[in-house]
């Protein structure tokens, strides 16, 4: 197939440079909070690096609390921090207190025997915290009625939607939430560029397709490498 | 006028700017001055557009002593460089066009197409200076009298008319037409009605003609079509002078709109006009549009390739979308005119625009933008997920450039992420593989380089790798290396001989310059203990204590001696390299060892004009190239995923844009995603 051929060869030429995929890397490490490969980075690469890493560390504290479930502690480092985020982010303030009552729920879930009396700091949570701001917004109002029906429904039982609450996968996107709203109260980018590349990559190709550019069938990004394939009779054989 | 537009031709002389000035001023004032503006006009016409125009002959006049000049200007400047170093040759005025017939319009200044254009000018910019370099005595000399006769009676603006303007109005402009897709730059000579004028670089039209039906007029189309792969394109029309009975139709149409009528009424063609202000879409029954427009105002007309739609603006204000569901392929700007008398001047974006169409061209880019943004990647790598997907391509980066340490880290950082969300008990420890061992050899390599120790780098390449290097292939690889080799021990002598200033700094610098980049009893020894451990053990790994420093504990000798030794070495070296690599033929080599060579001429290199080559970023261009070629030797792909999806991206793009101009026009993978 020749066209593609010319694809390849134009690929060739539109290398980006290493300094540029450096500053991408160093900007994903630094932004999303990975101080120990940042500083490496800074070495191995000879960038010298204006980053400090202490403020690194300080959102990965953050994060890592939150992560572990101690959204209270998260809290508090949150408000050290810088008092602001929580005070003028009410949506987010919300996610981490529903994110406490989940985690509540998730410790009664798992260690109690379901008597409901157990559910009781739950509940007092849920009144005290997020029961003012519920009738707030309509949002609000059916976050705080699903994560209440997690103390009704045995787990066993519960349908997905509900499920959901109790998937660590929550706390990743909450401390994701967070360390966005850390990184742009200090003016700084909310989001390392290279997700928007990543995007910009399925994007590309997406269009490509619907504007009917002829490409082969499929378009290996080169994640897996040449050894993952046999290349001796041209079957693609994944190991 | 504005610094971006010409923004990368070199630094110019005080006075070639200031009649850029000038010049630029008559212009504006509509000031016809023939002669200068022909000999300008032809400047711009050719090189912009591949036109070859009849030189009037007192510019052909004035070429000849140009180029005079040159010659006279260049051994001048040997001279100089003999002296004192600080004129590069290409920074003055003798190369420098007051015209450059690039420009970049500011609201495609992040247009990939655009700087695509830019990039094949230069090229051939610099082609035709080479041109000029190789071949300055084939031209008639200063003594000639005629033009002596003649350079009293110019203008002084064409003594700086450089000889490599000339150069590219006789270059082949191959790629100036059916592939490369330029800019509008000028009404066009061929594409109008009789009866038209083309007047200032083909930017203002007047009409001298008559007309006699009613529906008579005369249009021009532009020398090329909007193209597409910008996404959205914009111009104005001032209206310097309209007739008081006078029709006046600005927009745009194919080739296959007649254009002895006004563009909007013919098929193919669409336009705003000012006697009613109506709008006309391919008929000669208009739709009541926005205002009238008469002597003075300035429209705008931008058509969005990626919604199929277009717009006009008066006087800077946005008048509304006009016409919609355009999908016709090459389009030229157009505007047509009927009274004597009446005269147009356009701006296609060498100069600032009244509209804000840069942000209106923000606005675009920042809904694509955001439309990227919610775009979902799980189909890129299933079935990993967004994060998943970053942290593999990361990693893998990492580990194909080498960053050991990094590599690790980062695994690290993730496997304590992972512990903390308690999700997933993978082991902590990386598995040591085959893959390691070399990541760290190949880090050590590129470390001796980034140190600037091309001496130790070859030789852990060659430990490692012994054949790596002697390939055929990276025959390139290894003289640049060699090259390098001598633009540190350049760099460690300038060091010094700015080092013997302050004592402090004295002794240190010695200990650097034992340890680097010359052939000491200690090098040897390292040479031996290198081969014993290579032969000795299979496992090369712990060869980390190799003592690399041990030439640093040679006592320091007196600086004087010391700086003799250091020159008779660079030398030594000098003549080696030139022994080495002085056959081959091959041009490119040729000329960096030239270039290598020729920097020993320079007292102070770090002034000279050939600095750049001892910018440290050079050591980590060839400790990259090292990387690749022993990846290649390893049979691992020349680059990492990172790297190819980048490419991949913008080959999209691209092939996308080009073909129907849509969301990918406004994207740019190197300024959108890989920087601030």
């Amino acid at each position: 197939m020749p066209s593609h051929d010319s694809l390849d060869r134009k690929m060739d030429d539109l290398k980006p440079s290493k300094s540029d995929i450096n500053w991408v890397i160093m900007d994903y490490l630094v932004s999303e909070g990975y101080p120990g490969a940042a500083e490496n980075f800074a070495r191995e690469t000879n960038l010298c690096s204006p980053i400090e890493i202490e403020s690194i560390r300080d959102r990965v504290r953050v994060q890592t609390a939150i992560h572990a479930g101690q959204i209270a502690e998260a809290i508090d480092l949150i408000n050290e921090m810088d008092a602001e985020i929580l005070d003028t982010n009410h949506v987010l303030h919300f996610h981490l207190l529903q994110l406490q009552l989940i985690e509540i729920i998730r410790g009664v879930l798992a260690n109690g025997q379901g008597r409901s009396v157990e559910f009781r700091p739950a509940i007092e949570f849920a009144t005290a915290q997020l029961a003012p701001r519920a009738p707030t917004d309509p949002v609000y109002q059916t976050a705080l009625e699903r994560t209440m029906a997690l103390m009704i429904f045995p787990p066993e039982k519960m349908v997905p939607e509900f499920k959901e609450l109790l998937d660590v996968k929550l706390r990743e996107k909450v401390a994701t939430k967070v360390n966005r709203a850390i990184l742009e109260s200090r003016g700084e980018r909310p989001e390392a560029k290279i997700r928007q590349l990543v995007r910009a990559r399925a994007w590309a190709e997406a269009e490509s397709r619907d504007a009917k550019v002829d490409l082969p069938p499929t378009f290996d990004i080169g994640l897996d490498g040449p050894e993952m394939h046999n290349g001796n009779d041209g079957d693609v054989m994944v190991l | 006028m504005t610094s971006r537009d010409y923004s990368f031709s070199p630094p110019t002389e005080p006075n070639t700017a200031t009649y850029r000035r000038q010049s630029y001023a008559n212009v504006t004032a509509g000031i016809n001055t023939p002669t200068q503006q022909e000999s300008d006009l032809n400047a711009m016409s050719s090189a912009g557009t591949g036109e070859q125009e009849s030189v009037p002959s007192t510019a052909g006049h004035s070429r000849h002593h140009s180029r005079a000049m040159d010659i006279d200007d260049r051994e001048a400047q040997r001279k100089n460089i003999k002296d004192k170093e600080t004129r590069d040759p290409y920074a003055t005025k003798t190369y420098v066009d007051d015209h450059l017939p690039f420009f970049t319009p500011s609201y495609l200044r992040h247009s990939r197409h655009v700087q695509r254009l830019h990039r094949a000018y230069e090229e051939r910019l610099t082609q035709a200076r080479e041109e000029a370099l190789l071949h300055p005595h084939k031209e008639p000399s200063l003594s000639t009298s005629s033009s002596n006769v003649n350079l009293s009676k110019m203008h002084a603006s064409h003594i700086h008319r450089p000889a490599v303007q000339d150069v590219i109005e006789r270059l082949p402009l191959a790629t100036a037409d059916d592939q490369s897709h330029p800019l509008p730059s000028r009404w066009s000579e061929e594409d109008k009605m009789n009866g038209l004028d083309i007047l200032a670089d083909g930017t203002e039209i007047r009409f001298v003609g008559v007309t006699k039906t009613s529906d008579e007029a005369a249009s021009t189309r532009t020398d090329h079509p909007m193209p597409k792969e910008c996404g959205l394109y914009y111009f104005e029309v001032t209206i310097l002078s309209k007739h008081k009975d006078g029709l006046i139709g600005i927009g745009f149409s194919s080739k296959k709109a007649n254009l002895n009528r006004l563009p909007g009424w013919e098929n193919d063609s669409w336009a705003y006009h000012g006697d009613d202000g109506y709008s006309f879409a391919c008929t000669a029954s208009g739709k009541s549009y926005g205002p009238k427009f008469s002597s003075n105002d300035t429209i705008g007309c931008g058509v969005n390739f990626r919604t199929g739609t277009a717009f006009f603006t008066k006087n800077g204000v946005y008048l509304g979308e006009a016409f919609k569901g355009i999908k016709t392929d090459r389009l030229f700007p157009s505007v047509g005119i009927k009274k004597p008398g009446e005269h147009l001047r356009v701006n296609f974006g060498r100069t600032p625009f009244i509209f804000d169409i840069d942000r209106l061209m923000a606005h675009e880019r920042q809904v694509i933008m955001r439309q990227i943004g919610e775009f979902d990647v799980s189909k890129l790598h299933p079935p990993d997920d967004e994060n998943t997907l970053i942290h593999k391509l990361v990693g893998q980066y990492l580990a194909h450039e080498g960053y050991v340490e990094t590599a690790q880290a980062f695994a690290q950082d993730l496997h304590d992420q992972r512990q903390s969300l308690a999700a997933n008990t993978q082991s902590s420890s990386l598995p040591k593989s085959e893959d390691d061992i070399h990541a760290i050899k190949r880090q050590k390599i590129r470390k001796s380089i980034l140190d600037g120790d091309i001496d130790k780098a070859l030789k852990y390449a060659s430990t490692y790798y012994p054949n790596t290097l002697e390939e055929d292939v990276n025959k390139d690889v290894y003289f640049r290396l060699k090259c390098r080799k001598f633009i540190e021990m350049i760099r460690r002598l300038s060091e010094f001989n700015t080092a013997t200033s302050s004592p402090t700094a004295l002794t240190k610098s010695i200990d650097s310059l034992a340890s680097n980049g010359f052939e000491s009893d200690a090098q040897m020894e390292l040479d031996d203990q290198l081969q014993r451990e290579a032969s000795t053990s299979a496992e090369l790994l712990p060869a980390d204590d190799v003592d690399m420093d041990i030439s640093q504990e040679l006592p320091p000798k007196s600086s004087f001696m010391k700086e003799t030794k250091l020159l008779d070495d660079v030398l030594a070296y000098g003549r080696k390299l030139k022994h080495e690599f002085g056959s081959d033929p091959r041009q490119h080599v040729k000329k960096q060892l030239d270039d290598t060579l020729a920097i020993i001429a320079y007292p102070n290199p770090s002034e000279s004009p050939l600095a750049s080559m001892l910018d440290p970023q050079g050591r980590v261009q060839i400790a990259e190239e090292i990387n690749r070629a022993i990846l290649v030797s390893l049979g691992k792909p020349a680059s990492a995923a990172l790297e190819k999806m980048c490419a991949q991206t913008q080959v999209l793009l691209d092939e996308t844009a080009r073909k129907t101009g849509n969301a990918s026009a406004f994207v740019n993978v190197s300024n959108d995603f890989l920087r601030p």
